[in-house]
């Protein structure tokens, strides 16, 4: 898959059918890739494809300038329909490199079940329903459902919905019984009392230092503007007390609903390890629910708070 | 008696300009009876009520928010109150997720004609914050009966 990843990447920028390529690259540390941006066609050598391309690249389609192709996982390629949903990008722009992706391994997970660093982790590979961990020669092998991201045991679709070029074999998503891993979390705290919930995001939110890094890595908060910087009126203090960070995040998790794909990134980025994903996830549940729609799956259809039905669910209006 | 006891909520009342705040004043001027808890917002339409307007009144200290328009198809803009019917939709059931009790966000269908309506709504929707009690989702940092601006 890499290479013919590297095949077709080269030809798209040597016929000058994009501009640039947008993918993954080794990161500096072992099991991680750090996302790739290049025009030249010396680069190629350098992208990768693993079980550690946790990024969602949708992000720079925004920001990069003429025509791109972008390496993309299942969940990526629903948040470049939903930008193209909401005109952010235009679809002869994009040459989307689709990967059937069969779920990133969560290396904090692996480094936990082993109890190493991952200094000290000679090799994660993957195979098949397990992961097999080497460490001093000896092998290890764990189930997925111990390895990989939460967002990744619930995934719906594994393999792009709208590509160019697919690299590989579609694969299916995950069978049925991660899907309660995937959402045990939540399950955990919609059985808690709504005061005692309350109580549990006062504490979570107690520590956020506001750097938006969820919001600046979220493919979905695309706002030239957004609501936290404006000062008249100024709807949130800048200080980062719990009672605004909550606010601030409560927000953003409307703003984005219909657009949020559980790609899980706003979670990874959170340098004091809030459950984010906990709030996303449900508000995709709650979409899904009242309104039958999933995020990025249609690039003709109109975005969700931008549309209505004359049959939506009214039951709570007097 | 109580501080407790004697505690009257607060509410916001985001009313749309053609037909729920005409639907108060014909409750005005028709003499009807409702509590006086109500704080009126006149907006010009409920399409334009932001889920941000309300989560603000709740963060300033609003026992209830309650966000009234045209009913469905009447709307003088001809779907804002679609709009807003997805937008509270949402809001409410999320807001409830991270543990605001429900009852304190409130939406009805009031038209220019229904004064007795309007009336019957504010009356409910008293009753109904006045059982759950005053707003302490953001008190850490104070105490009383909530800030300036609800006073």
């Amino acid at each position: 898959m890499e290479q013919k990843l590297r095949d077709e990447a080269k030809s798209l920028l040597e016929q000058g059918k994009v501009d640039y390529i947008i993918g993954f690259e080794p990161g500096s540390l072992k099991f991680t890739t750090t996302p790739l941006i290049t025009g030249a066609q010396g680069d190629i050598s350098r992208l990768v494809i693993n079980p550690f391309i946790v990024n969602n690249l949708s992000v720079f389609l925004t920001e990069v300038k003429g025509r791109v192709g972008i390496v993309t996982k299942g969940c990526d390629s629903r948040s470049i329909v939903s930008l193209m949903q909401d005109n952010k990008i235009a679809r002869e722009d994009v040459v989307i490199l689709g990967i059937p992706c069969s779920g990133i391994i969560d290396l904090s997970k692996v480094e936990k079940l082993v109890g190493k660093s991952r200094d000290e982790i000679d090799d994660i590979n993957r195979d098949d329903d397990r992961v097999v961990v080497t460490v001093n020669g000896s092998k290890k092998e764990f189930p997925v459902s111990e390895t990989l991201f939460d967002n990744c045991l619930g995934c719906e679709f594994p393999t792009p919905q709208e590509y160019d070029i697919l690299l590989g074999e579609p694969t299916l998503p995950p069978s049925d019984k991660y899907q309660a891993a995937s959402l045990a979390k939540i399950k955990q705290l919609k059985a808690m009392p709504a005061q005692q919930r309350w109580k549990f995001w006062e504490s979570e939110f107690d520590r956020c230092i506001r750097c938006y890094a969820c919001r600046n890595i979220c493919p979905a908060c695309f706002c030239q503007r957004c609501f936290v910087e404006e000062s008249e009126p100024q709807w949130l203090l800048p200080v980062p007390r719990w009672q605004e960070n909550l606010m601030f995040q409560v927000m953003r998790n409307i703003h984005v609903a219909g657009r949020c794909t559980d790609c899980g990134e706003c979670e990874r980025a959170c340098p004091m390890n809030i459950p984010l994903r906990s709030l996303t996830r449900e508000m995709y549940g709650i979409v899904d629910e009242l309104f039958h729609y999933k995020a990025g799956m249609d690039k003709d259809a109109s975005p969700l708070l931008a549309a209505y039905e004359a049959t939506d669910t009214g039951d709570f209006i007097r | 008696m109580t501080q407790e006891s004697r505690w009257e909520p607060t509410l916001l009342g985001f009313l749309c300009r053609w037909c729920s705040y005409a639907g108060a004043d014909l409750a005005g001027t028709s003499r009807r009876k409702y509590p006086a808890n109500i704080r009126v917002v006149r907006v010009p339409c409920s399409g334009r009520v932001d889920p941000l307007f309300i989560l603000k009144a709740l963060r300033l200290g609003f026992d209830g928010v309650l966000v009234s328009g045209c009913h469905p198809g009447d709307c003088h803009y001809q779907t804002g109150n679609y709009y807003a019917r997805r937008r509270m939709a949402l809001t409410k059931r999320f807001l409830e997720y991270i543990g605001i009790e429900p009852q304190r966000i409130q939406a009805s269908w009031v038209s220019a004609s229904e004064g007795q309506k309007f009336a019957q709504v504010v009356t409910e929707v008293t009753k109904e914050v006045k059982e759950i009690g005053p707003n302490r989702l953001f008190t850490s940092e104070r105490q009383g009966n909530g800030t300036k601006a609800t006073r």
